[in-house]
């Protein structure tokens, strides 16, 4: 039975000393307080949650549900587990604790539908679930503490508006209910703490933050003067390799599947008698597949594990000696979280290494590494008022028990993202449930949610609750396929979209062997072991990330000093000869310059801006340009982006010079904010993005069934895909608000509107720095480059690039 | 301009339409696939929210068609009514008020699946009931394209969409899929989706921007 003395004791039998923020938990727990625990990395936060809440315990038997910890990923539930029930052995061995997530067995889950284990852990979406049967709150009576593990990872997502509403709803069920996040470093510590406790609630502990963390880059033998993406990535394979031999254990991040793939590839090629020493790990992988890396890696019988985000979780993955990141972190907070990996325990050092795949990306290892040190680190949004998140929890609440609308309108604005949710807006949620849209038609034929005679909404019909059940959880996939052998064996699964655009006999780099597209039957790609081992490769492409603002900021600041001269690190040290040609030639991009640059070719009229504001708010500015210049004169471009800029090529003639005509961009009026959301919408296929974003919403909201387990078709009478629907509510009920979400998620979401703005507000402060330039400058050639790569294949590609260099590099000697 | 394509298929002329039908002139008779007509109410009964406006943009799109051919009936290629709860009052209420709109037109249900499972369309639609192939001149009316029969066979029940690709811009489009025995029109339903299809050798493809009819293969 657990008191303060016991638990000295416990860590005094290990020889370990109780760190001051353990102290702090336990204490602020007794005395009934909720807060968020700031700590990075290693077991210390585990123990300060978890002893604080059987400190809560005392020496009484617990009897019943007494702590709930929420978990982002099933896949660290069982790790979790295993890690309480360890310490719990010894200091309270009365405490029952178990799982339930969706990989669960029902045999389980009917054991803990008559009584709960003492501890559970479970994911958002299963606690929905848990909400949505009526005897949850009888089973709560003793619940006495919420733990949220990751919420760094859960806050900015729908996820997370899920876990602010169960809270609200567990919190009304128990008021002295004390609830403890724990959280990663993040910009924004003192939102994730209002988010989840409520504004002014709670305290903020911070945990081991001395912990130092060390950021360096493996600086390529030769850093050419014209840089294009991905051409360092085979030099770079021989100090990779390099590494992982002199290290026990190194995982080595990269930032796409097809990436992760490649580098596993060639690893191997060069490396044959690492075979089974050295792994591969990205979410498409088969669980069991992926289960075996990771107890490989905990057991230290790997040596190397080539991996994605797909590794970036994880309670314990213990003995990591080195952690590479192939490519550009894109943020700081991903960057700290990886080198996170390595030196777990507390105490322990902390090292990520930068593998640059192209020589702009050593601007950003200096920039990060900058960053890192004074940590500035990016924060996370959190979804506004999302109805169709909403609508679910409706549904939720009206199975597990009914509501009535007044009392679960409060229960709802207590919860941060709903906190300013309008009467009208509750009463267009309520409707939408209860009488199926538009409040003044009357249905007869709809039923969903129900007022009974006393004014409590509940769901009438079994089969509804049945099916809203299978739909609960907000992770929405793209439609996915399995990938299978002809002779049967499981390989993983990929988008329906990537198989769609194979043909039979194609062949795709996948789960690390050439495959060979055989065909498609019920949901299932059938290939089998590629034979020709020459000929073209897919290619399988994740989304790509944007740059974050802080981490371009950061280069851009390495910029600005260099433009005085000053070359801090090997990194910009080994960039100098880049900066200088740049500077000769043109001028270089700054946090006060904005360079535009203006070249004639044998292709036709090219403008290069370096706004440094990273790949979607490119994407939005290149869109806008072309479509405020196509106002007065009738023109096409096409358009390459990259995180540092854009470029612009027409067919003929643009008068840039007039165009950028202005000391600063507040007189440039391309640069112009006040019609911004309007050109913005007419720039864009703004219809076609919200269609897609639909997909998710109509989901989330239960519009869209996607069937029993085991039964990959719905019943027949309810197939309709998303796209259906968002046509039928444009058409006759286009105030429907989960369009205007689709609608506002996109502007949000995919065009960082907010973002947008905010760098043009920038650039109105930047002076303006235009210059015509004769050929390709090095921050030029690398979008012509991006640009290229959209049209020719991989190899003619290299051969043309091989080609220009030779032309930029001999214009450069001259 | 009506964006209407007249091709030859079994020896007889046919207008292709935009609006997912098919006119043969010489019978002044309108074909129609898959108007699924009580999807929505169907939807609605099992807790799905559907707005409502789907059966009047169907008899609003039938009204049009039937005016501007003159046509003297209507043939209607399966899956008339979507499913049980289609014989919703409201939904039954505006098929009647259309019936009476076009006392004369001859109406013809080759029944579809969902026939079979909805029950056949209430007795005052006078809607003459068939099963499938309903032979007429050198064509099979059916619902199911698969079926083998002495004519050439007009068909729905795939919902033929068709994915028009270019570099940069792809379009899904509601398609005509004309082979040399059979021909599977669009659904015609304003609730209905769309499967995509590749045609076989010999088949060509027909699809509706929603104002004009473009061959495409």
């Amino acid at each position: 039975m657990t008191t303060l003395a016991a638990l000295d004791a416990w860590f005094a039998q290990r020889n370990w000393t109780v760190f001051s923020f353990q102290r702090a938990v336990w204490k602020a727990a007794r005395e009934g307080q909720s807060g968020l625990l700031h700590a990075n990395t290693g077991a210390g936060k585990t123990y300060a949650v978890w002893f604080a809440a059987l400190l809560r315990g005392g020496e009484r038997k617990p009897s019943g549900l007494r702590v709930l910890w929420l978990t982002p990923m099933r896949a660290l539930a069982a790790d979790t587990q295993r890690s309480l029930e360890q310490s719990a052995a010894a200091l309270a061995p009365a405490w029952s604790i178990g799982a339930r997530t969706g990989d669960t067995g029902s045999a389980e889950r009917a054991r803990q539908s008559r009584s709960l284990p003492n501890c559970l852990i479970t994911t958002p979406e299963s606690l929905s679930l848990l909400l949505s049967h009526a005897a949850t709150r009888e089973q709560s009576r003793h619940l006495d503490m919420v733990i949220v593990d990751e919420w760094h990872e859960l806050m900015g997502s729908k996820r997370g508006v899920q876990v602010q509403l169960a809270l609200a709803r567990l919190r009304r069920w128990r008021p002295g209910l004390v609830v403890w996040g724990l959280s990663a470093t993040m910009g924004n510590l003192r939102l994730a703490q209002d988010v989840l406790l409520g504004e002014g609630q709670g305290t903020l502990v911070e945990g081991d933050l001395s912990k130092q963390i060390v950021v360096d880059t493996l600086i390529p033998a030769n850093v050419t003067r014209f840089p294009w993406g991905g051409h360092l990535g085979i030099e770079m394979l021989e100090p990779v390799i390099r590494e992982i031999d002199q290290h026990a254990s190194t995982l080595v991040f990269t930032n796409t599947r097809s990436q992760c793939e490649l580098w596993y590839q060639n690893i191997i090629d060069a490396r044959p008698d690492w075979a089974g020493l050295v792994a591969l790990h990205h979410g498409s992988l088969d669980r069991e597949v992926r289960e075996w890396v990771e107890m490989g890696l905990k057991q230290g019988e790997l040596k190397a594990v080539i991996c994605t985000a797909s590794l970036d979780l994880g309670v314990d993955f213990l003995p990591v000696e080195r952690v590479l990141q192939v490519g550009s972190a894109k943020g700081i907070a991903r960057l700290l979280q990886r080198a996170g990996r390595s030196g777990h325990a507390p105490g322990r050092v902390s090292r990520v290494t930068l593998v640059p795949t192209n020589s702009l990306e050593l601007l950003e290892a200096a920039g990060a590494r900058q960053a890192v040190a004074s940590r500035r680190i990016e924060a996370r949004q959190v979804p506004n008022k999302p109805f169709d998140v909403l609508v679910q929890h409706l549904v939720t609440v009206a199975l597990g028990g009914g509501f009535r609308s007044e009392d679960l309108l409060d229960e709802v604005r207590s919860a941060w993202s709903y906190r300013l949710l309008t009467d009208e807006e509750w009463q267009w949620a309520l409707d939408f449930v209860a009488r199926g849209g538009q409040s003044l038609t009357v249905y007869p034929e709809y039923r969903r949610v129900l007022p009974d005679e006393e004014g409590v909404y509940r769901v009438p019909d079994a089969a509804i609750g049945r099916r809203h059940r299978m739909g609960i959880g907000t992770i929405v996939s793209d439609a996915s396929i399995q990938v299978k052998y002809m002779s049967g064996g499981r390989i993983g699964s990929v988008e329906e979209s990537f198989v769609a655009r194979l043909k039979p006999g194609d062949r795709f780099l996948f789960g690390g062997r050439f495959l060979e597209f055989v065909r498609v039957h019920e949901m299932t790609a059938f290939v089998k072991r590629a034979t020709r081992s020459s000929g073209a490769v897919t290619r399988w492409q994740g989304a790509k990330m944007p740059l974050s603002s802080e981490l371009a900021h950061a280069a851009l600041d390495q910029l600005q000093l260099a433009a005085q001269g000053v070359f801090e690190g090997p990194e910009m040290e080994s960039l100098r000869p880049l900066v200088e040609i740049q500077q000769r030639w043109s001028a270089l991009p700054t946090s006060d310059t904005l360079v535009v640059e203006s070249m004639k070719s044998r292709e036709g009229y090219h403008l290069f801006v370096y706004p440094f504001a990273g790949r979607s708010v490119h994407m939005g500015l290149a869109s806008l340009f072309s479509y405020r210049i196509g106002r007065t004169q009738p023109i096409t471009f096409s358009i390459a982006i990259n995180d540092y800029g854009f470029e612009l090529l027409a067919p003929e003639a643009v008068d840039w010079a007039r165009v950028f005509a202005g000391a600063t961009g507040a007189e440039v009026d391309l640069f112009d904010t006040a019609t911004l959301l309007e050109d913005v919408l007419g720039s864009l296929n703004a219809t076609q993005l919200s269609q897609q974003r639909f997909r998710e919403v109509a989901r989330i909201a239960g519009l869209v069934f996607s069937g029993y387990p085991g039964q990959p078709k719905s019943t027949r009478q309810l197939q309709a895909s998303s796209s259906l629907f968002f046509e039928v509510f444009r058409k006759h009920d286009a105030a429907n608000l989960l369009l205007t979400q689709a609608q506002r998620e996109v502007l949000e979401q995919e065009l960082e509107l907010t973002r947008l703005r905010d760098t043009l507000a920038e650039l109105h402060e930047r002076k303006v720095a235009y210059r015509e330039v004769r050929r390709a400058t090095p921050f030029g050639f690398a979008l012509m480059v991006e640009r290229f790569r959209e049209k020719v294949t991989t190899e003619r590609l290299s051969d043309r690039v091989a080609r220009m260099v030779r032309e930029l590099e001999k214009a450069a000697a001259a | 301009m009506s964006g209407a394509l007249a091709i030859e298929v079994a020896g007889e002329e046919v207008l292709l339409l935009p609006q997912k039908a098919l006119y043969w002139p010489r019978e002044r008779l309108l074909v129609v696939a898959d108007i699924h007509f009580g999807k929505a109410a169907a939807f609605r009964s099992l807790g799905v929210p559907v707005p409502h406006g789907t059966t009047a943009e169907n008899l609003a799109a039938l009204d049009a068609l039937v005016e501007r051919h003159g046509a003297r009936g209507i043939v209607f290629l399966g899956d008339f009514l979507h499913a049980r709860a289609a014989h919703a009052p409201a939904t039954q209420r505006a098929l009647l008020a259309w019936r009476e709109r076009h006392a004369g037109l001859s109406l013809l249900l080759v029944r579809g699946n969902h026939d079979r499972h909805a029950g056949d369309p209430a007795a005052q639609l006078r809607i003459a009931l068939v099963d499938e192939p309903h032979l007429h001149g050198p064509f099979a009316f059916s619902h199911h394209p698969e079926l083998a029969a002495d004519g050439y066979v007009l068909a729905g029940h795939v919902h033929p969409t068709f994915l028009l690709a270019s570099r940069f811009d792809a379009l899904r489009l509601p398609c005509f899929l004309v082979g040399p025995r059979r021909m599977i029109l669009p659904s015609f339903g304003a609730f209905t989706g769309g499967h995509p299809v590749t045609p076989e050798p010999g088949e060509r493809v027909f699809v509706s921007s929603g104002e004009a009819i473009h061959s495409v293969r």
